[in-house]
């Protein structure tokens, strides 16, 4: 059974405390979703993780190994910077062979995976932020590995590329454990099943995303006939009639009673996202 | 092939121009070494000085050949830095490598480099001198004083570098040259002391050869205590 156990770590830079005392355990492979305003901490607390910094105290253990200390453990995890890290000199197949050369991996698994093969020949240097971006991603799965440590893996990527890589990782976290940070928080609502809130260095939250209970919900309803008699307390906005509740149970009510009055609907959607909330607190 | 192996590819890969630099100042020196023979012998033991152009002039050429060697493995200093701000080095730690692994895998790319810069040189130097009918004993000499200071000057060159560039606390800073500048303090003074103090060059060159290689060493040794992980970060 796999078990990632972060016990409460405190790390940073040059003796400058950065995260402090975080603490969590994952034992359900999944997307765990990381999130946080600039400056709260993610890259360190991956960083720390991928035994790249040391902790200034506390352990992470994966399987119970030090992944600090053993080369061994370390090797279970990929960690994806916001930056190429790649040997950008080479041809886009060159700079993935020089880490299969030292980590080992299959190169071409990589490249049909990235949907790389047609840029294989082309120098790093040359490709557009997009292209070296999923070279990056390239690199990490080039071998398989138990934990993946994603830093804003879809940044400067186009949208079918974006969704193709989330598809990837939505497969990849069937079985292994996935902690992925972003600013897009409907990406994040969208492929997570946990969330990880960090602000100020601290954890705030760790729960199920399903498990946000929001204060309240604002939803947009479309429809062929003029419903604001139906709904008095709603207000008309770009089209939707928007109407404001406070638990999901309202909505699934309102819906109901306009369906059975004949009103027409043509589109029902939830206007904010529930981790929005985490943001607003700033 | 190991981290080593490919950053002294990269290396050769990532600019020739050191690399021509560096063959034509191995030739250079060479010259430098051989030229005393094209001189005619009064010329070469003037009166009333204490000058001996003979044997000072191929000892001159040790420096030449040693600077041929810090500019042959230069790329791989500028290397370091350049990966460092893509973001490789913070990549390296992740797979499991230490910073003093790091290092090292740099340093032995540039000393390999120098090695085989080194090795061009002597042979050419050698089978010029042989021709022209030097001692081999002196020849000898020359091979040995070259190792040693190409080899101590390039050790101390990268150890500085990268401490340096570790140090620096922005991408843009340009403190790392001053790696390369240090890496020339054991190479100047066999340029020197050939004239200056001619019945001692030898011990002289020799003695600063291997202080920088033991003071080089110990950096290195001591660059896991002495440099944090987050100093390779990006």
């Amino acid at each position: 059974m796999q078990k990632l156990e972060i016990d409460e770590i405190s790390a940073g830079y040059g003796g400058k405390e950065v995260i402090h005392n975080i603490g969590l355990k994952i034992t359900e492979p999944a997307i765990y979703i990381v999130l946080g305003p600039n400056g709260a901490g993610k890259t360190t607390l991956f960083r720390t993780i991928g035994g790249i910094l040391k902790p200034f105290s506390g352990r992470i253990t994966l399987d119970d190994a030090d992944l600090f200390n053993s080369k061994e453990a370390r090797k279970r995890i990929a960690y994806l910077s916001h930056l190429s890290a790649l040997p950008e000199e080479m041809t886009v197949f060159n700079a993935l062979k020089y880490y299969a050369d030292m980590e080992g991996g299959d190169i071409e698994h990589s490249l049909e995976l990235l949907s790389l093969s047609d840029l294989k020949d082309r120098k790093f240097s040359s490709l557009s932020q997009g292209q070296k971006k999923r070279v990056s991603i390239g690199k990490i799965f080039l071998r398989e590995r138990e934990l993946y440590l994603l830093d804003e893996p879809t940044s400067n990527v186009d949208p079918k590329i974006s969704k193709e890589i989330r598809d990837i990782i939505i497969k990849l976290s069937k079985d292994k454990f996935v902690l992925y940070s972003s600013h897009n928080l409907y990406e994040a609502r969208e492929i997570g099943k946990y969330l990880i809130l960090i602000k100020n260095g601290e954890l705030k939250f760790f729960d199920k995303i399903e498990n946000i209970k929001t204060k309240q919900y604002r939803v947009g309803i479309k429809a062929l006939n003029d419903i604001s008699d139906l709904l008095p307390e709603s207000e008309f906005d770009n089209g939707y009639y928007v109407v404001t509740v406070d638990n999901p149970t309202a909505v699934a009510k309102i819906i109901n009673d306009l369906v059975h009055s004949g009103a027409g609907l043509t589109e029902v959607r939830e206007l904010d996202n529930p981790l929005q909330e985490f943001f607003e607190g700033e | 092939m190991s981290f080593w192996q490919a950053t002294m590819k990269r290396s050769v890969k990532l600019s020739r121009t050191y690399f021509i630099m560096g063959v034509l100042m191995s030739v250079f020196g060479t010259a430098i070494s051989n030229m005393y023979s094209l001189i005619p012998a009064d010329l070469l033991n003037i009166e009333g000085t204490s000058i001996d152009l003979m044997n000072s002039m191929p000892l001159a050429s040790v420096s030449f050949l040693s600077l041929s060697a810090l500019m042959f493995s230069m790329p791989v200093m500028m290397l370091f830095v350049f990966d460092k701000n893509t973001g490789v080095l913070e990549y390296l730690l992740s797979t499991g490598l230490s910073q003093f692994d790091v290092y090292t895998g740099y340093v032995k790319a540039s000393s390999s480099l120098a090695i085989i810069l080194l090795t061009f040189s002597n042979v050419l130097n050698t089978a010029i001198g042989i021709y022209i009918g030097t001692d081999l004993g002196f020849l000898a000499t020359i091979v040995v004083l070259t190792f040693a200071v190409g080899l101590s000057g390039v050790l101390l060159g990268a150890v500085s570098m990268m401490a340096f560039s570790s140090f620096q606390k922005t991408q843009l800073g340009a403190n790392q040259p001053l790696g390369i500048a240090i890496g020339m303090v054991p190479v100047l003074p066999a340029l020197l002391v050939s004239f200056i103090f001619p019945l001692y060059a030898l011990v002289i060159i020799i003695s600063i050869a291997v202080v920088t290689l033991l003071f080089s060493l110990a950096l290195l040794i001591f660059s896991g205590r002495l440099i944090p992980r987050e100093k390779l970060l990006p």
